[in-house]
């Protein structure tokens, strides 16, 4: 049988090379466990954090006095929730946000509930659980600064 | 049809994969340790701190029920936060032999 010539060959292995890169392309596609990174959701967290310890020193003070912040507050923190529902393999980032909001849980949702029940709170107690709550925010912020970034 | 060594594309391929595997999961392994201890620390603190608050009188019962509820709570999101920083270099590393695939079975193209 005679050989293939080299024009041949070349015709056989630039759709090889393609038939490669396309699968390769595919396959990288299936495989993310993850959503990429996404700068308004990263400056959601911030801006909510940033809002947020504000927002608590001032509990030493009537919660009623307060209460259109509050509302606000939670208004922003839900639309950042939101902004992350929507967006796809984003599971492990909606849990966080779904126990740092619930007011059965003792993170900022917990916080609101119990300003409201006690009408206010001590100084001591409002400087821990702002410790707290930035560190709980710092999670959700983290994971999403270490998400990979999108191909340009 | 071109004559390709296959057994020393994977051959290939295993080697390279070992080495990035190494590389990303050493890395990560010592992150998260790292991330623990460094929690493990602030709770203690902060427990030996609120105790003594408790005791002293600044801060009544249900605020110190909330800080260790609080803490728990805290300690939940750290570990979801690493599962997705996990993901992340399980993703790294799949695009990584990807690569290493790709690129072994287009050298051993003739």
């Amino acid at each position: 049988m005679a050989e293939p010539s080299r024009s041949q060959l070349a015709g056989k292995v630039v759709p090889l090379r393609n038939l490669i890169a396309i699968a390769a392309s595919l396959v990288l596609a299936a495989c993310s466990l993850i959503a990429p990174y996404d700068r308004a959701a990263y400056e959601h967290a911030t801006n909510a954090k940033v809002d947020t310890l504000a927002l608590m020193s001032k509990a030493t003070s009537s919660y009623d006095e307060h209460e259109k912040e509050v509302e606000a507050l939670v208004r922003q923190l839900d639309k950042a929730y939101e902004y992350d529902r929507g967006r796809q393999l984003n599971k492990i980032t909606i849990a966080q946000w779904d126990i740092l909001r619930d007011p059965n849980r003792d993170l900022v949702g917990g916080f609101l509930k119990m300003w409201k029940a006690k009408g206010s709170l001590s100084v001591t107690f409002i400087a821990e659980k702002k410790k707290q709550i930035g560190d709980a925010f710092d999670q959700i912020i983290q994971l999403e600064s270490g998400k990979p970034r999108p191909a340009k | 049809m071109a004559n390709i060594d296959i057994g020393n594309i994977l051959k290939s391929v295993e080697d390279q994969s070992k080495v990035l595997a190494e590389k990303l999961f050493k890395q990560y392994t010592h992150q998260a340790l790292s991330d623990v201890r460094d929690f493990l620390e602030k709770s203690k603190d902060a427990l030996t701190r609120w105790v003594e608050d408790l005791v002293r009188g600044d801060i009544d019962k249900d605020e110190f029920e909330s800080l260790i509820k609080g803490q728990a709570d805290v300690a939940e999101m750290r570990a979801l936060k690493q599962a997705g920083l996990a993901a992340v270099q399980i993703d790294t590393f799949t695009n990584g032999v990807l690569d290493i695939i790709v690129n072994a079975a287009f050298a051993a193209i003739p």
